[in-house]
Formats: structure tokens, C-alpha cells, sequence
């Protein structure tokens, strides 16, 4: 479409030029012409009107007109002529007429062209395009042909108003979805971006626009758009082949300052790709415990402590399912392939109110699409696992499959170390995703997750250990039309864990425990207008867990069988919430989530004395519920609210509250997550956690959007969540309640961060000062703990500083940086010995009185990329990294113990000395 | 196996595959000053026999080598039923309180009471409970030592909870029989020769605890008590072990567990928390004042056996204990005196050996500690040998 661009920049010269629109008058014009070729047929419509004919000669040699009218308006005369041709006219005010191929163009400006705040952008927008063939170099063809090619939108006819815009936005490459693009217009200044399925709504008065695409990992765009009336424009971009960090910026461009979100922290793979790991692999838990506000027990634990939050309080979603264990080969790698990841979410306030059922934080985890347009794959190789993914198209631009797997060769290492404990051990562990999208037409598009990842270990040959998550995840999405559409999804998901003991014949036994989780949710979003974005939905929650069971293996074994009786419940809510913005500066976002709980029986329940401590004492009654029947039934809203004003172009403030309320809870019994805890409903005896936050932040952008950064600061209390007494027995207890007391818990701080994505210096540094403490003063004086005082929690780590940094020498050399410090978690030391049964014995202290040394680590990697010729067989890259180089002996835990009569303290560091580590990942 | 070791192995486990030394380090934490000084209980009411209770104090972690902790003496400890005072207990050594052979009701409340300078303090009301003998202490050849197992039951079913201690005894010969000694700046025949045989004891340390109720029968079947590796000097000659039973109450064998969680493994990721454990003993007179221990009432119940080498594999290696002190040292005149080499008492002349010189005279010599066994044990056969 070259012969267009000229004329179009004419186009713009000459209207900027003439003010005030000319009078157009409907000429008409009478004739028979037969085979007549255009170029003829024009010069005689010129000579019956005053109109002047612009087409590239050439272009037109081979359309010939014929046509009898009489006293037909122009208008009618060219319609007729070019019907069936791909040729369009446009007329306009000075009586010009342009003939095109295949779009038509628009010589009328948009309406609010002439008011005055836009006329500099115009001139602005004349001015960017003026050096045209330079910014095209690299550009395919195709992309450089929409960027000029001007869309019209809808009908004509439709005078004035608004109309809304929506469609895709996809790579045209793979045809992926790209999501969280920015789609905006400088004047008006109006924008939104792209949801997960990279679908946008845009409402705009009626007129012309300069549409600007910007988003993670893609070439900026635009579109020119003449909106006439509602439609559809659907986007095809470019994938920045080096991701170049200028990229990323433009993406969360202001989002920091002008978004409506606090305490959301998102990270593509990309960024996540440069934190250095201790073992090569790019490991999402470990790059978002780099975050402010998210802390961990230890070293080798992938629970994560949001905001004082407990790990069980982390609602994690893998494409809509939820994960129970996220975890492998006990939290030293994340259960999750880094091949197949686009983003994570991590929500730790103003949670949506979409989201629901945990306290502290949801951490949403999407997959890649795969490729739309051809097949490829990628994968990689690393001193403990590897991994493949394949992708590519299964109906063309329709629809795709994403395939990876990923396996752990611990067990082949293993079984080469001579010491007998480690020959006689293993540990090993898989994981394998798959996702298929296909899109049925505009409005309805299908997308499947099926996921499963596999821990087995056995450690000196007694005890085999075996756990696994399975999900899968069934999500239909329809448009209704532009303003609104609907997202349907049912997952499944899937926890167990079994213990296998064989080395007594009397007591081999079997342990298992399952979840099973069924949900199904309907989420809508309306756009009623500019101002309003309003999303509502349900949910329904069916929970099914065998809770236990111990079985004896063999013939010889004298294990009673016991199995717990099974526990279901259902869990249900409503919501619904409104973005607001009310002017430019000011925006509200208000929601309510009101959530249900049902235990449901068959089961037998317990109950207790009241008022009194529940022991079995105090068990007074055993009331049997039928199938079906509501055991306890709890209920309660759950507010979201969050407000934001800005302050100036760069910096705003923002403040929200929220409540959240659990119905599951994690007993474990341990200061880190392990295999083997349980996970607990509610029911009579046990009650809902509740938790409230309220936080404020201040956020600024420096140096033109480059620089971001923000100081969050919050207070969260938490009421009812599970805390046990001392030598409480959680596995396989059939009164559980009777070593369960509630405790409550209050956690504050302030987070302070700063991020630089762009340049060759990139990365982020945070700091985070907090407090989490925890009360347990309920019950009978024995069931407190420290005297029914507040104490810090497991987790209380006050001082928290975390510095990200990227240096890029070159497109193919570049450096990674990560230093850690934090304040030591709080351990309850022994303060004295004492004389019992022949041996020295330990006094201690309240819990959590003490604090183990701080910690510091400092990691470092570097990144060589295969030379970046586009097209190539195979695109590689190497990381060689050290992790921990200092070689500080950070402790991972301290422990006391007794040998040969004498007590004595011990440290362990689990990565004690600096670890070098090679990985070399590959691309088809 | 539980999940504390688990974690700990699970950690070497990548030190080792990893290739990195030592993973584990001392840790001795600063914060530990001023310890607090708790009265603590350590003994039992025997229902079938002498009762014996140490009372001794808490003490500062770390606190030189001292074997014992500060005993508490001048206490006035009695046994109480519900109906009053029982007996009275007296005291023996400093803090060791011991009643007379006592036949107590099974079934009924039993209580410690405890009086000192600092307050009164009693251990909860404890129902008197039998425990059952011990079937057989069998013991079996393994690749790497040798392990010694226990065997019990209780028909009634009414144990369920056991808690086992034991004490060895075993032979030590020492390697040198001196001729000599050095006695008023020569060397002379010894007048009194130094033990050919002592006997080594000592007493279990480590929490021993099981329980049946997860079982169809109150059986305890092969459950490991001692495990002597081949090097073990306790196996050179013969060897001893008298295992003692006790049957617990629930409320005991969780007071046990814990102080066993709470010693022997803690603090690693994956164990539980450590807790303030006291035990059923409270003050009457300041509830602040805490009082450590636990007191149960049961009888006790032992079987003693014997392990000869003779009974072990001929082709394992023997373990002396005395490996180091071999060869002796040699005393050479020609370089040294008499008074210098043995003046300070380091080291003991054992006899003449021929010296390469005229003139000089050459003298095997070793340590008091290779010498007498009795630095190791006792020269006092034990009555059951």
C-alpha cells in the first residue's frame, strides 16, 4: 500500500494548513460507461463536477468501469463503480477524491481534532513520522503496512457519542496472546491493557485516533483507527527478538504511579531469567521472595511469608488451579518449568475481590500460549535437572498447544556417591505441563491446563517419601460484544503425599493423606464506559480430603489400620466490584466479596465442654451428620477497597483496605513447609481465619517513567488462624482441635522500592522493615504460649534488603547480580542445663525469644547469548553462575544436641560455600 | 525415621553431592548469660521397691566440664498418697534422697513432695502402674556391629507406653603390666602391681521410649536398645548389658518425647519447635517458680545379658581403646635422665628393653591412662560377673 503514504502525509500537511471546513455539495453526475478504464471514467466525473480525482495510475490499469446512471449523486456512482473491486474512495471537504486498494481512508479529522489541548499533539505526531523509511528499518513488512494503514471502525451513519473498541492483541509470530499491552491514545489521554487473553476494550468519543501498542517483550506499534461506531480491531505485534530492557519500561510505563494497584509486584520470565539461582534453573519462588514484603523461613524452604502472613495463607494458582505444594525436593527447586511461564502475579493488598479463600496473598501463575504459527521448541540443561517444552500450532492462528517437561537425574548422582547412607538413598522428582488454547471464533475461545509434578525420596534406605500435585484447569471464554465478556472455568486439583516405612516387618506401615479440589467459577467483565471497569462473578468450591490413613504393609506387619474419616466442604462466593474514575487524578475501586463455607458430613463430630479447653476431658458428646448434611456453616463478607489520586504526571498516592477470610488451613508443626503437612477444614471446632490489612503508599516515577519507585507501608491483623501446643500430634489425629489453639496476629512495616528496567544497568533494589508477632491467649494458662504475650512469629525477619542488578555489556554478554541481607529468624535457645536420666538436658527460653545470625548472601551469573542472527536451526545460550560467593555459611538452621552426654550447638549452612553452577539452555 | 533427622540427612545429603566440606559448625550463641536456677527432680516412685530422687539445680550451658550439677541438699522429700505422708526419704550423698523398699497399690494416686529453703513443691497425683517383665534381650551379628534389641509385652494391654534404660559394664585389660616403678629418684620393682582387669560401666544417656497404641496387641517386638559398632572397646572382651523397664502413663511418655524432641534433635527446619517443657511438678508456694522433672510411679522391671567376643565374628577387627598407647614410649639414658623422664609423673616405666648402646639403659614407658584401668573402670569385680 506505499502509493497511500504519500497521500496521506499530504493529507495531514494540507488539513493542518486550512482551518474551517468547506461546505461540501452533493454533485450529481449522469453517464453510460462500458468497459470504460478508470482513469477515463475519473476524467469525466471530473469534467461533469468540481471534484479532483488522486489515485496512483498504475494501481488502477486494471479496472475498467461500466455503468449506466442518470442524476446520480457521486457518492452512488463511485459505490456502483467500485463494488466488488478492492478499491475504496474517500471524499473530502475540499471536494478531493482518493481512490486506495483494499482500506479506505478517512479524510475527515477526528472530532475532537481541533480542540485546542490536541492540536500540539497532532503537530507531534506529524513530526514523529516524518523520518519514515529510517524507522522502518527491521520492521516486517506486514506490521509496517498496518502501522500505516488507517482502520475504519463500524458504519458510517452514527453521528457523534462514544463508541467501544475491542479485540486482540497478539504476536504475530507465534499468534500468543499479549498480555498486560498497553493500548492508549495520547489525545485524549485515554488507555487500558490487554487482559490475560489479550483482549482489550477501548471506549472513545466517535473519531479519528492514533492507536500506540506498547508491551513486555514487543516492538512499540500503533494503529490508525477512524471509530465510527462499536467494533473490532484486532492487533498483531511484533516480538522484540533481544528483549531489550526500553521494552519492559514502556510496558509498566507509569503503571506505578497512574495503576490503581498497590501491592502488586508482576514479573515477566524475562525479568525472572536474570536472578541467579543456586542451581542454574530460573526458579520463580526464589525471584519472588526477592521482593519486598515476601520473606522465607530459611534457605532451602519455598514457603513464602507474605507480609507477616503464614505460608499457608498464599493462595497459588497455576493457570486457575490451585497448587498445595509448590515445591520440589523439599523447597530446593519450585515445583513450576520455567519454559512455559509468560508471568506471575503476586497480590499482597487491595487483593481483587475475583480472588478469594486465603489470607495474605494470591500469587497468580499464568503459562505460556505456545506458538500459533509454527512448531517450535526450547529447553535446557543444568547440573541437576533438564527440560524440553515443544509448542506450535494445532489449527493454524486458531489454536496451539505448549507441552514441557522437566526432570530432576538427583538419583543418577546419588547412586554414584560411595558412602553407603547415599547409595541407598534417592530423590528424585518430574514435572509436566500442557496447555492448549483454541479459538473457536471472535467471541468464544477454549483453554485447557492439565498439570502433575511428582516428588519421590527415599534418604538411607528406610522411608520412602512420594508426593505429587496434579491440576487441571478447563477455561471458556465468550464475548458478548465489546463491552462485556465472560470467563468459565472449572478446575481440578489435586494434593497427596504417602509415607512408606519397610524396614520393620512389625511395623511397616503405609501413611497417606489426600485433597481433592473442585471449583467452578464464572467471572464477568463490563466496560460500561471509559470511567467504569465492573467485574462480577461466582464461585462454587467443592473440597474432598482423606485426612489420613495408616495402613500396615506385609503379612507381619501388626500396624492397626486407621483411617481418619474423609472431610467435605463447599465453599462458595459472590462478588462484585467497580473501578471508578472519577476525574483524571481521582480513582476508587470498590468491591465486595461475600464468601460461604458449608462442612459437610458424613462425619462424626466432637464436641466440648464450653468455655473450657478442649482436651479429651472435656469431649462430651460424638454427633454423627449424615451425607450431605451442613456440618457448620460460616459466612462473612470480605471488603475491597483501594483508591488512588495522583499528585502530578509522576507521582500519586494510594491507599486501600481489604478483608480476607480462609476456611483451610495448614497444620504444620514445623517453622518451614514440608511434605508431609496437613491441610485442615473448617468445621465446628475449628474457625475460619480472618485477616484485615490496611496499607497507604507513595509512588513517584523519575527520569521520564525510567525510574520507579514507591514506599508502601501497611498493618494487617489476623484473628483465629492455627497454632498448636507444644508437642502437638497433627498426622493422623482424629480430634486434631484438642492440639489446636487459635491465635491471633498482627504484622506492619513499610516497604520501600525502587526499580530501573531500562538501560544497561538495570534491576531493583528493596528494603523492607516489619514486624510479625503472634499471641496465643486462649485456652487454660498451659496452652499459652509465653504467658499469653505477644511474640515474634517464625518468619519475623525486621530488616529486609534485596538488591537485583543486570549489567549488559553487549546483546550477547551480560552480568547478574543478586545481595541479600536480612535479620536472622527468631529461634527459642536453650538457656540452661539441667540434670535428668544420665544426661545433660536443655532448658529454653519463651518461643522466639532469640534470633539466629543475620543473613547475607551474594550471587552472581553471566549470561552468553548464541550469536542473534534471526534465522538460525537453533538459538543457544549459556549461564554460568556462582551462587553464594562469598561463601558465607548462612545458617539454615540451629539446633542443640545431645552427644555423648554433653550438649552442644550446631549450625547447618545448606549452601555453605560458593557454588558454581553451568546451564545451557537451547531454542528451535 | 522422623522428619527432624530427615531434614538434617536431607541437608548433608547435598553437602556431600555437592562436594562441599562441612556443612556444620559449632554454634555457640552469646545470648546465654545469667541462666536461671531451677529446682529439678530426676528420679521415680517405685512401686515395688527403693525409691531414689536427685534433686539438683539448673546451671549455665557450657559451664566448664563439670560431670555433675549442683545438687540441692537439706530438702525434705516424701512420698504422699492422697490419704497423707507415706514416707520419708533420706539423704545419702549430697542431694541423693532414697526411701526404704516401699510396696505401693497399683492403681492408686502417688505424689512427690518436695520442700527446701526456696518453697514447697509437689509433683502431680500419678496412678501407680505395673510394669510388665521383659520377655528376651536378643542380640544379632550385623555388618557393622553388633545391635541388642528388646522384646516385651503386656497381655492385659494396659502398658502401652515404655521407656527403657540400660547400663553396661565390660571388661578392660590394660596392655602393660609394669615390673618397674620409679620411686625415690630410681627405678625399683613394683611394689604393688597395677589391676591385670577392671570393669568398665556406665549408664544410658539417650531416651529410649516406645509406644504400642497404633499396634492390634501391646507388643514390643525387636525394638532397638543398643547398637555397639566393631570397633566398640566394650566388645574386646566381654561385655554386659542390664536393661531396665519402665511402664509410663501417657501424660509421661509425652513428657519424655518432648525432652527427647528437645535434647536430642531440635531446632533443624523440619522439626518442631523446641518448648518450655517443666514436667508435673509445680511450686506450691510461687507458681513463677518453675521446678523441672517429671515424676512418674511404676515399678521397674530388668534382664541383664552377656556377650562374649567368642560369641562375635573371629575375623572382626578388636577395638582395645587403647590403640593410642601403642607401642609404649622408650626412655633412653643416653639422652635423658631418670628424674627428667619420669620426675614428673607423665610417664610410667613399665620394663627394660635391650638398648643398641653400652653404657645406657633403655626403658619402656607409656601414660597413667594406659596403664591403670582404673582410670577407665574399676578393679572390683561386680557382683553379677
Amino acid at each position: 500500500m506505499k502509493p497511500v503514504y504519500p497521500v496521506l502525509l499530504l493529507l495531514f500537511f494540507v488539513l493542518t494548513c486550512f482551518s474551517g471546513a468547506a461546505q461540501q455539495t452533493e454533485k450529481t453526475v449522469s453517464g453510460t460507461f462500458d468497459k470504460l478504464p478508470f482513469e477515463q471514467f475519473a476524467r469525466q466525473l471530473e469534467a461533469q463536477t468540481s471534484l479532483r480525482f488522486y489515485f496512483e495510475s498504475g494501481a488502477v490499469d486494471s479496472l475498467f468501469v461500466t455503468l449506466r446512471v442518470q442524476n446520480q449523486p457521486v457518492r452512488t456512482v463511485l459505490e456502483q463503480a467500485l463494488q466488488n473491486t478492492p478499491f475504496r474512495f474517500a471524499i473530502d471537504d475540499e471536494n478531493r477524491v482518493f481512490i486506495t486498494s483494499g482500506v479506505s481512508i478517512s479524510p475527515r479529522l477526528p472530532t475532537e481534532f481541533y480542540q485546542p489541548q490536541s492540536t500540539s499533539a497532532v503537530a507531534g505526531r506529524v513530526a514523529e513520522e516524518e523520518p519514515l523509511p529510517t524507522e522502518n528499518t527491521g520492521r516486517s513488512r506486514y506490521v509496517s503496512a498496518a502501522e500505516y494503514q488507517v482502520y475504519e471502525i463500524g458504519g458510517p451513519g452514527s453521528g457523534g457519542g462514544r463508541a467501544t473498541l475491542a479485540g486482540h492483541v497478539r504476536d504475530l509470530k507465534s499468534g500468543e496472546p499479549a498480555i498486560g499491552a498497553s493500548i492508549y491514545t495520547e489525545s485524549p489521554n485515554v488507555g487500558t491493557t490487554t487482559d490475560q487473553f489479550g483482549s482489550y476494550s477501548l471506549t472513545l468519543p466517535v473519531g479519528r485516533y492514533d492507536l500506540k501498542v506498547r508491551g513486555l517483550g514487543l516492538k512499540n506499534t500503533k494503529r490508525q483507527v477512524v471509530l465510527r461506531s462499536d467494533g473490532k480491531l484486532d492487533i498483531d505485534v511484533e516480538e522484540d527478538i533481544i528483549p531489550l530492557k526500553e521494552v519492559i519500561i514502556e510496558a509498566e510505563k507509569d503503571k506505578n504511579v497512574s495503576g490503581m494497584q498497590m501491592g502488586l509486584e508482576k514479573l515477566d520470565i524475562k525479568t525472572m531469567r536474570q536472578v541467579p539461582t543456586a542451581f542454574g534453573e530460573t526458579d520463580i519462588l526464589r525471584v519472588v521472595l526477592t521482593l519486598p514484603g515476601v520473606k522465607s523461613v530459611g534457605e532451602g524452604s519455598t514457603g513464602l511469608n507474605v507480609r507477616g502472613g503464614s505460608t499457608d495463607q498464599n493462595l497459588i494458582l497455576f493457570n486457575d488451579a490451585t497448587i498445595y505444594n509448590p515445591s520440589h525436593l523439599f523447597g530446593f527447586f519450585s515445583a513450576f518449568n520455567p519454559d512455559v511461564l509468560q508471568s506471575v502475579e503476586l497480590y499482597k493488598s487491595a487483593i481483587p475481590a475475583k480472588y478469594g479463600g486465603r489470607l495474605s496473598s494470591v500469587l497468580d501463575i499464568t503459562t505460556r500460549e505456545g506458538n500459533k504459527k509454527k512448531f517450535s521448541g526450547s529447553g535446557g540443561i543444568g547440573p541437576l535437572t533438564s527440560r524440553l517444552t515443544l509448542e506450535g500450532p494445532l489449527v493454524k492462528d486458531k489454536s496451539a498447544f505448549i507441552v514441557s517437561g522437566r526432570a530432576s537425574y538427583s538419583d543418577w548422582i546419588l547412586r554414584q556417591l560411595k558412602d553407603n547412607n547415599f547409595s541407598q538413598s534417592a530423590a528424585s522428582f518430574y514435572d509436566l505441563t500442557a496447555y492448549i488454547s483454541h479459538e473457536f471464533n471472535d467471541k468464544n475461545a477454549l483453554y485447557a491446563t492439565a498439570y502433575q509434578s511428582t516428588d519421590r525420596f527415599r534418604l538411607a534406605g528406610d522411608t520412602t517419601y512420594r508426593y505429587q500435585n496434579q491440576t487441571a484447569s478447563l477455561k471458556w471464554r465468550h464475548t458478548f460484544n465489546n463491552k462485556f465478556y465472560g470467563v468459565l472455568t472449572g478446575a481440578y486439583s489435586h494434593y497427596d503425599y504417602g509415607i512408606k516405612s519397610d524396614m520393620n516387618e512389625a511395623t511397616a506401615s503405609d501413611l497417606t493423606y489426600r485433597i481433592n479440589q473442585n471449583s467452578l467459577r464464572a467471572d464477568f467483565n463490563y466496560y460500561p464506559n471509559s470511567q467504569h471497569t465492573i467485574e462480577f462473578g461466582g464461585s462454587s468450591l467443592l473440597y474432598n480430603i482423606a485426612p489420613g490413613s495408616f495402613l500396615p504393609r506385609g503379612e507381619a506387619s501388626l500396624i492397626v489400620p486407621v483411617v481418619l474419616a474423609r472431610e467435605q466442604a463447599l465453599e462458595s462466593a459472590l462478588y462484585a466490584s467497580d473501578r471508578y474514575d472519577i476525574t483524571p487524578r481521582l480513582s476508587l475501586a470498590v468491591g465486595l466479596r461475600y464468601s460461604f463455607f458449608q462442612a459437610l458430613g458424613p462425619r462424626d463430630v466432637y464436641r466440648y465442654a464450653p468455655g473450657e479447653a478442649r482436651t479429651l476431658a472435656t469431649l462430651t458428646d460424638t454427633v454423627r451428620y449424615a451425607a450431605g448434611k451442613v456440618i457448620a456453616n460460616y459466612h462473612g463478607p470480605e471488603y475491597r477497597m483501594s483508591a488512588r489520586y495522583s499528585l502530578s504526571d509522576n507521582s500519586s498516592v494510594k491507599a486501600s483496605y481489604n478483608r480476607t477470610r480462609q476456611y483451610i488451613h495448614q497444620l504444620s508443626n514445623t517453622a518451614s513447609v514440608s511434605p508431609a503437612d496437613v491441610w485442615k477444614l473448617s468445621d465446628t471446632n475449628i474457625r475460619p481465619q480472618v485477616g484485615d490489612q490496611y496499607s497507604v503508599g507513595y509512588y513517584r516515577n523519575f527520569k521520564n517513567n525510567t525510574i520507579e519507585a514507591s514506599v508502601e507501608t501497611y498493618y494487617k491483623s489476623l484473628r483465629d488462624f492455627v497454632d498448636y501446643k507444644s508437642g502437638a500430634t497433627l498426622v493422623l489425629n482424629p480430634h486434631i482441635e484438642t492440639d489446636i489453639v487459635n491465635a491471633e496476629g498482627k504484622a506492619y512495616g513499610v516497604e520501600v522500592f525502587v526499580k530501573k528496567l531500562t538501560g544497561k544497568l538495570n534491576g531493583w533494589i528493596s528494603y523492607t522493615y516489619s514486624r510479625s508477632l503472634v499471641r496465643v491467649n486462649a485456652g487454660t494458662p498451659a496452652d499459652m504460649i509465653n504467658g499469653g504475650s505477644y511474640y515474634p512469629s517464625n518468619f519475623d525477619k525486621p530488616h529486609d534488603m534485596t538488591l537485583v542488578g543486570n549489567y549488559r555489556f553487549s546483546r550477547r554478554f551480560s552480568t547478574s547480580m543478586n545481595f541479600t541481607y536480612s535479620t536472622g529468624r527468631p529461634i527459642t535457645l536453650p538457656l540452661a542445663e539441667y540434670y535428668v536420666a544420665n544426661s545433660k538436658r536443655l532448658f529454653y527460653s519463651d518461643r522466639n525469644a532469640y534470633r539466629v545470625p543475620d543473613y547475607l548472601r551474594l550471587d552472581l551469573a553471566v549470561n552468553i547469548e548464541g550469536s542473534h542472527k534471526v534465522k538460525k536451526l537453533a538459538h543457544s545460550s549459556w549461564t554460568v553462575g556462582v551462587y553464594n560467593l562469598t561463601g558465607r555459611r548462612n545458617p539454615y538452621s540451629i539446633y542443640f544436641k545431645s552427644v555423648n552426654g554433653q550438649i552442644k550447638g550446631y549450625k547447618l549452612s545448606v549452601f555453605g560455600q560458593p557454588i558454581p553452577t553451568v546451564t545451557y539452555n537451547f531454542k528451535f | 525415621m522422623t522428619l527432624s533427622t530427615l531434614s538434617i540427612r536431607l541437608a548433608w545429603l547435598w553437602c556431600l553431592a555437592m562436594a562441599l566440606p562441612g556443612c556444620i559448625d559449632p554454634y555457640e550463641p552469646e545470648a546465654i548469660s545469667s541462666p536461671p536456677s531451677y529446682l529439678v527432680v530426676d528420679g521415680f516412685i517405685n512401686t515395688n521397691g527403693p525409691t531414689t530422687i536427685k534433686l539438683s539445680r539448673t546451671y549455665a550451658i557450657g559451664s566448664g566440664t563439670a560431670k555433675r550439677p549442683p545438687a540441692e541438699g537439706n530438702a525434705t522429700v516424701t512420698i504422699e498418697s492422697e490419704a497423707g505422708p507415706i514416707t520419708r526419704l533420706q539423704e545419702g550423698p549430697v542431694g541423693t534422697y532414697t526411701s526404704p523398699y516401699l510396696t505401693l497399690t497399683p492403681g492408686r494416686t502417688y505424689r512427690l513432695v518436695v520442700e527446701t529453703q526456696m518453697g514447697q513443691y509437689a509433683s502431680e497425683y500419678v496412678a501407680a502402674k505395673t510394669t510388665p517383665r521383659i520377655d528376651s534381650l536378643p542380640w544379632q551379628v550385623q555388618s557393622t556391629g553388633v545391635g541388642i534389641f528388646i522384646n516385651s509385652h503386656d497381655d492385659a494391654g494396659a502398658t502401652q507406653y515404655y521407656r527403657w534404660a540400660f547400663e553396661e559394664t565390660w571388661e578392660i585389660i590394660p596392655p602393660f603390666q609394669p615390673v618397674l616403678e620409679y620411686k625415690d629418684g630410681s627405678l625399683q620393682r613394683i611394689s604393688v602391681r597395677y589391676p591385670t582387669i577392671c570393669w568398665g560401666n556406665d549408664l544410658s544417656s539417650a531416651i529410649q521410649i516406645s509406644k504400642t497404641t497404633a499396634l492390634s496387641k501391646d507388643v514390643v517386638a525387636n525394638f532397638p536398645i543398643r547398637f555397639l559398632p566393631i570397633l566398640s572397646p566394650l566388645l574386646n572382651e566381654r561385655y554386659s548389658i542390664l536393661v531396665k523397664q519402665y511402664a509410663l502413663s501417657k501424660a509421661e511418655y509425652e513428657y519424655w518425647e518432648l525432652l527427647r524432641k528437645n535434647t536430642e534433635s531440635i531446632g533443624s527446619l523440619f522439626d518442631p519447635q523446641p518448648s518450655q517443657l517443666t514436667g508435673n511438678v509445680r511450686s506450691l508456694t510461687n507458681p513463677g517458680d518453675l521446678v523441672l522433672g517429671f515424676v512418674g510411679v511404676q515399678s521397674e522391671t530388668s534382664q541383664r545379658i552377656f556377650i562374649s567376643r567368642a560369641e562375635l565374628p573371629a575375623n572382626w577387627t578388636n577395638g582395645t581403646g587403647y590403640e593410642s598407647c601403642i607401642p609404649p614410649d622408650t626412655v633412653d639414658t643416653e639422652f635423658t635422665s631418670l628424674a627428667q623422664a619420669f620426675g614428673g609423673g607423665r610417664l610410667l616405666p613399665i620394663n627394660q628393653v635391650p638398648s643398641g648402646k653400652k653404657g645406657a639403659a633403655r626403658f619402656s614407658a607409656s601414660t597413667l591412662g594406659c596403664i591403670d584401668c582404673r582410670t577407665r573402670g574399676t578393679d572390683v569385680k561386680p557382683s553379677f560377673w
